[in-house]
């Protein structure tokens, strides 16, 4: 070896010049420091390699790491397009609100390797502090950052609790700094100016939810985005939203946006205007109300007969939609679900009832179109009809009439309500072999109840809408396992039996005997208009198919219903001053009492005014009667639309 | 009765050396703090002046320590390792604690001492002494074992601080100081050798959680990116966007949006490589290579073996401590505490990297023995 000093400790042996061994030493001396010197340029020379790997070799890709370190793309939520009535008046405003979010790539001590991610440390201390800003358990605040950490998007905020107050906002900005990952959100949120009289037009918006988010994603919604949940913010969600902008912003490391370095700002939504009429709205639900009484839901409709434009729906009872567009109330929410009544329903589009003898629009009008009955053709009602039943000839079938109403025209048939009449119409009467009167027949009952746009969606721009049913001899062979017996044509003919509508379904018919036989497509928006107030819209068809029938035919129906307001069972709808046309319906449902009675809902539908029909009214009480309680409401709506409304108010076309 | 003449002039480029070291990092550090000045916004009591400060103390030391007699303290290093024993084990169960839950630090008044630093000094002082003393028996076995026990004691106490970085540093310093004391290289790399082939237990065995935890955060810093990965990810993408030229200071990204966190103490160096780049790494390791060549020169013109072993300790102990705080900074190794010399904010260090410059200055100027 020779890396040896001499073996001449200093402190013994006096210094001696240049002697050999301090040569020796001098020399063995100077190979050591080489050797040091060496280490010297190796460790520098390992630091300049890895260095020169990482700034020389890799040097663009960390430098496209630390600009997507600094650089976010933020979208900018473009306002949502406001609805107005009519006539105008604003029915949802958009107001800001704050919003505590956390952004859960920023939050430290979040260990995403570990499944689920674990928050510990300096992640729990700010969980801990959210929640006492916000009272938001911690542990749900964990929840949220650990599974968005875990989904594809960590760096959207996602929002712990939004409505917060003022002070809530200003106490958790202030405190921003030691909270890294914690934002403050600023969102809009949607405030119907009536939430409890137009919910189940307007509907809400919420945020948006999983499934939602993954079909949506492509349209640049965000995590947090709004979107319409129900009614015509649904519905014309793609017109109201507008385009969102974006934003690219220098973010620090706990993500605070210094400053933003490029901006596509966004686009407002269109703005529509509703075809309802607000005051009509609110009187039509407050006469509703007001006939409630036992009844646990109850619906009205005023369409345009020529337009299909829905001038007032009214659905009892409502809800007050402002509760779905900050945070849910969870306990506001599952009392609406549990209640009965279902409130959330709209009741006028998406329940389906027997439609009872306001039915008998449709029997009656097929039966004079088929030739089965004009004017004049006289059946007489002994209050019932009796048949032999089909399988067991020794036994009769009672059908009753509400009244013996003796012998009656085409006219008073309707006028009266006679079921009897109506069972001919449908049915037929035939003693033996030998038939007396010839029916509609089932399958031709059926087709034109489909041609009244029964059975079918009516195509109403609004979500959640119900078909309704319309029975025939197939159907019932394969849903019931039964063979159709005269008794069901008979029960079909008054609107009894398996079919079934919605009001708003009955308001397209009375709309069609009016109009002239047009089965409308009912809508509730009026127009599109564009931020500038501009009408972009709706491109749409008004009118779904025509009946084309005689148009006598339809006089011959529409003077029938005038007689049952004028002299007849719809006597309770008239209106001062206006003459009108209507059916009353008191239809049976459910299970037979021990007495032999149903329980009944209660419905009218009529036009006004008779001579050239403007609207039609259908009003439909659950549990109520059709002369005792539906009609009056009608009767109601219609005098405050021609009597009370202030005329200059009216658009109606 | 030796005494000593000075025939050789002060070691001016060594001493510049150290202070163009002190004054780049300088530039860091102020790039690094720009958006925290001191105390009610004022420059004057922000970190750069008070590095400044530190660095006019450090002068000061290392001119006093030149013109003293560096075998006074050869006569007390004695006493002074006693000193340092137990301000480690004063550390270790009263001191502050420092980041990530280690103790490190005395509270004197508003000032943190970090013992380990002057420690190194000591120990360098001790291990000096000791070998030059047993020159005779240089070779055997119970020298190089009790120069290792010397080291070991202060290496085993910052160990379990717990901070490995400053223990490795105990043990490189003996390692370079025995073999320049000409041990026999066979022990020595027999000694090597078993410590290589027990680091693996001793990794099970003594080494604590939280040393393990960061062995495993070092092979794997995106299990926690947010967390204690957090720092080890973003050093190295700092260093690596620098590129050649750098960002420019004060232009860092990583820097100057906090990305980069201790960016004026263990990752000093990251802002050096994004904001200067590959180039301003290389200027700094010119300085440094430049004031190691110094302190060796200074080795090799000792002509007592007290001289040239303190020489190559301080060598050795700068040297490494530099290559392990920017191997840290560069993904080389696991995170420790380890400060840069000359560069990182923090009294301690500086002040005692200026020690350790006075006594290389002290070695050159006595370098000729003259006898009376």
């Amino acid at each position: 070896m020779g890396y040896s000093t001499g073996r001449r400790p200093w402190r013994s042996e006096p210094w001696r010049g240049e002697d050999y061994r301090e040569a020796e030493a001098s020399a063995a001396v100077k190979q050591k420091v080489f050797f040091f010197a060496l280490l010297v340029i190796f460790v520098f020379g390992i630091l300049t390699l890895q260095l020169a790997r990482l700034q020389l070799v890799n040097g663009e890709k960390y430098r496209l790491r630390a600009e997507n370190n600094r650089l976010r793309q933020a979208p900018i939520i473009p306002t949502r397009g406001l609805i107005y009535d009519r006539n105008g008046v604003t029915l949802v405003e958009n107001r800001a609100t704050f919003a505590a979010a956390v952004v859960a790539a920023d939050i430290p001590e979040l260990d995403v390797t570990a499944s689920p991610s674990e928050c510990a440390g300096r992640c729990q201390e700010i969980t801990i502090a959210l929640q006492e800003l916000t009272g938001v358990p911690a542990s749900d605040i964990e929840a949220l950052i650990v599974q968005r950490s875990e989904s594809n998007d960590p760096f959207t905020p996602a929002i712990v609790k939004d409505n917060l107050t003022e002070e809530q906002a200003f106490v958790l900005r202030e405190r921003l700094a030691y909270l890294p990952g914690v934002r403050v959100v600023i969102e809009p949120r949607r405030q119907y100016t009536e939430g409890l009289l137009m919910a189940h037009t307007l509907g809400f918006v919420g945020r948006i939810d999983a499934e939602e988010y993954a079909e949506l994603a492509a349209n640049s919604y965000q995590l947090n985005d709004y979107l319409g949940k129900a009614g015509v913010e649904l519905t014309y969600e793609a017109v109201l939203r507008g385009i969102p902008g974006s934003r690219d912003v220098e973010t620090d490391a706990s993500g605070r946006e210094l400053r933003v370095l490029a901006e596509t700002p966004s686009q407002p939504g269109n703005n529509v205007v509703l075809s309802i009429d607000l005051e009509l709205q609110r009187k039509t639900t407050e006469f509703l109300q007001a006939a409630m009484g036992r009844s646990k839901n109850a619906a009205a409709i005023v369409i345009d007969v020529k337009t299909g434009e829905l001038l007032s729906m009214a659905s009892l009872p409502s809800y007050d939609n402002n509760i779905f567009t900050g945070r849910v109330d969870d306990a506001a929410l599952q009392a609406l679900l549990t209640d009965e009544a279902k409130p959330l329903l709209n009741h006028a589009i998406a329940e389906m009832y027997p439609p009872g003898s306001t039915f008998k629009q449709i029997t009656g009008l097929a039966a004079l179109q088929e030739g089965i009955a004009h004017a004049n053709t006289q059946i007489t009602s002994l209050g019932y009809l009796d048949i032999p039943n089909q399988y067991n000839p020794g036994v009769v079938d009672r059908f009753r009439d509400w009244a013996a109403l003796g012998t009656l025209n085409f006219y008073r048939g309707v006028a009266m309500s006679s079921d009897v009449y109506f069972y001919y119409l449908a049915g037929g009467y035939a003693q033996g072999n030998r038939e007396i009167f010839q029916g509609l027949g089932a399958t031709r009952l059926a087709d034109w109840t489909r041609r009244f746009g029964l059975g079918d969606l009516t195509g109403i721009d609004l979500p959640g809408e119900s078909a309704g049913l319309v029975p025939d001899p197939e159907w019932k062979e394969k849903t019931i396992g039964e063979p159709w017996v005269l008794g069901d044509t008979y029960h079909m003919g008054i609107g009894q039996g398996f079919v079934t509508a919605t009001p708003l379904q009955m308001a397209v018919v009375t709309a069609a005997v009016a109009n002239g036989g047009d089965v409308l497509i009912p809508h509730v928006v009026k127009e599109i208009r564009d931020p500038e107030g501009n009408v972009i819209g709706p491109q749409r068809q008004n009118v779904r198919r025509n009946l084309n029938v005689d148009p006598r035919n339809l006089t011959i129906l529409r003077e029938g219903m005038r007689q049952a307001v004028a002299d007849g069972t719809a006597k309770t709808s008239e209106v001062r001053g206006v003459p009108t046309g209507g059916k009353t319906g008191t239809a049976e449902f459910g299970e037979r009492r021990p007495d032999g009675s149903y329980q009944e809902h209660g419905w009218f539908t009529g036009f006004a005014p008779f001579n050239n029909p403007e609207i039609a009214v259908v009003v439909f009480l659950e549990q109520g009667n059709g002369a005792a309680t539906a009609a009056p409401v009608a009767a109601k709506i219609m005098d405050y639309y021609y009597n009370q409304r202030n005329v200059a108010q009216r658009t109606t076309p | 009765m030796i005494s000593w003449r000075e025939t050789r002039p002060f070691d001016f480029i060594l001493l510049i050396a150290a202070i163009a070291l002190t004054g780049y990092g300088l530039l860091l550090i102020y790039s690094g703090t720009l958006d925290s000045p001191g105390e009610d916004g004022s420059f004057l009591t922000g970190p750069v002046t008070r590095q400044l400060i530190f660095a006019a103390i450090g002068v000061a030391f290392a001119l006093v320590v030149s013109r003293a007699d560096y075998r006074f303290l050869a006569q007390n290093s004695g006493y002074l390792y006693m000193g340092l024993i137990s301000a480690l084990l004063f550390v270790l169960f009263l001191g502050t604690e420092g980041t990530y839950g280690s103790q490190r630090w005395i509270d004197i008044g508003p000032v943190h001492v970090q013992p380990s630093e002057i420690g190194k000094l000591i120990v360098i002082l001790i291990l000096a002494k000791y070998l030059s003393d047993k020159q005779d028996e240089i070779k055997s076995l119970h020298v190089l074992f009790i120069s290792l026990a010397i080291a070991a004691v202060p290496a085993l106490l910052v160990f379990a601080e717990p901070d490995l970085g400053s223990a490795s540093i105990f043990l490189l310093i003996w390692f370079g100081m025995v073999v320049m004391a000409g041990a026999d290289m066979r022990h020595v790399l027999g000694m090597i050798g078993m410590f290589v082939a027990a680091a693996p237990f001793a990794l099970v065995a003594i080494v604590t959680d939280y040393q393990r935890e960061r062995v495993s955060l070092f092979l794997d810093p995106a299990a926690d990116a947010q967390g204690s990965g957090f720092n080890i990810l973003q050093a190295e993408i700092s260093v690596g966007s620098g590129g050649l030229f750098g960002k420019g200071l004060t232009e860092g990204t990583q820097t100057q949006l906090d990305y980069l966190r201790t960016q004026t103490t263990d990752y000093v160096f990251s802002v050096l490589g994004e904001e200067l780049g590959f180039i301003g790494a290389m200027i700094l390791f010119a300085l440094f290579i430049l004031l190691c060549m110094r302190g060796l020169r200074a080795a090799s013109i000792s002509q007592d073996v007290f001289g040239r072993l303190i020489a190559v300790g301080v060598v050795i102990f700068i040297l490494f401590q530099a290559f392990i705080n920017i191997g840290v900074n560069i993904r080389l190794f696991p995170v420790t505490g380890i400060p840069l010399p000359f560069i990182s904010q923090g009294g301690s260090s500086l002040i005692t990297v200026f020690i350790a410059i006075g006594l290389l200055e002290s070695v050159i100027v006595r370098h000729r023995q003259v006898t009376l």
